[in-house]
């Protein structure tokens, strides 16, 4: 891992941030976390529904992510400050932490999906059966960074 | 105290404290239920708040997404059961878990209460162009109610029993040397 040497060279030393020092910091970011891919997922699983051909069929897939894009785009970006500022708490354990590796591919995986492939399909009113796997790969990518999230407690 | 203890000790409930892999699975499941489904539930009040896809009609958001909720709603209170009821005895004195139980229930009298007059008149808004302040009160309410679902459920994690510091000071006490 990159992180790994220049953590050292800095000479990061976990114990000095903040959120180690009171009680009420990482619990707040975590709630945050959650709220932000709860916000974020959310509105993704809306389209990926839609490209399933369930949910809102009374709008059009491209509809439906030109007007939940922002709100993802919105979520994700409480999920990608706050994720860092708890990573930052521990960094040396999260980077020996399997299911830390396994959730940053997952989520690297998935944003580059979520503006590539989905994007193009979902914009393009795409229909059947090669539309709804679009969709289904999306909602298990995110699936998947959400469990690699938990399993970090767990491993 | 002594039901909690009934509880965990089921054949069930003790298989759940007891794998390794199982009570993950079960809380992963939980949450990505949150995630997708209680996602849903946001852009549901957001888009009656007049904030979010302001282009979709109401009835669209209301009655597309009900049953993905409702069908989410169910895996997250089973799977939340099984937690639960898994450690029944910590959680039965957890002061967070009994808030989010509550909060529970408080969504259960805002379903009760706005159900027929918000979210069975959807296609009304839309005819009509506008979103009465008693729909937005209920989104108001309703996001306030399930963040609140958010936080007391991560908050349980945090609560430590006072007795368990007492004991830790005892044996402190007990061992001054250790």
């Amino acid at each position: 891992m990159l992180l790994h040497p220049l953590l050292a060279f800095l000479r990061y030393d976990p114990t000095t941030n903040p959120l180690n020092n009171n009680e009420w910091s990482f619990p707040l970011l975590e709630i945050l976390h959650i709220l932000g891919f709860a916000l974020s997922i959310g509105t993704i699983a809306v389209v990926d529904l839609r490209l399933l051909g369930w949910g809102m069929k009374r709008s059009t897939p491209s509809q439906l992510l030109k007007d939940t894009a922002p709100w993802s785009l919105a979520g994700l970006a409480v999920m990608l400050t706050t994720g860092p500022g708890i990573f930052s708490s521990d960094p040396y354990m999260y980077l020996n932490n399997q299911g830390f590796r396994f959730k940053m591919g997952a989520l690297l995986l998935a944003i580059v999906y979520n503006y590539t492939i989905r994007r193009k399909v979902a914009m393009a009113n795409a229909s059947g059966a090669a539309a709804a796997l679009v969709g289904g790969i999306s909602l298990a990518l995110w699936v998947s960074v959400v469990a690699g999230g938990l399993f970090i407690a767990f491993v | 105290m002594q039901i909690a203890h009934a509880i965990q000790s089921t054949d069930l409930g003790t298989a759940i404290r007891e794998s390794a892999l199982v009570f993950p699975v079960i809380l992963t499941t939980h949450l990505a239920c949150i995630a997708v489904f209680g996602g849903m539930i946001l852009v549901t009040d957001l888009r009656l708040l007049g904030w979010a896809l302001k282009g979709r009609a109401v009835a669209d958001v209301v009655d597309g997404l009900r049953n993905w909720k409702r069908l989410g709603f169910c895996i997250m209170v089973a799977m939340g059961a099984l937690l639960a009821g898994s450690e029944a005895e910590k959680y039965a004195i957890n002061p967070f878990f009994w808030c989010k139980m509550i909060t529970l229930a408080l969504i259960g009298v805002h379903a009760l209460v706005f159900r027929r007059s918000v979210y069975a008149k959807a296609s009304e808004f839309d005819s009509t162009g506008v979103i009465p302040g008693r729909a937005k009160l209920a989104a108001a309410l309703s996001l306030l109610l399930w963040m609140g679902m958010v936080t007391f459920g991560r908050l349980i994690g945090y609560y430590e029993p006072a007795q368990k510091t007492q004991s830790m000071i005892q044996t402190t006490a007990a061992n001054p040397h250790s």
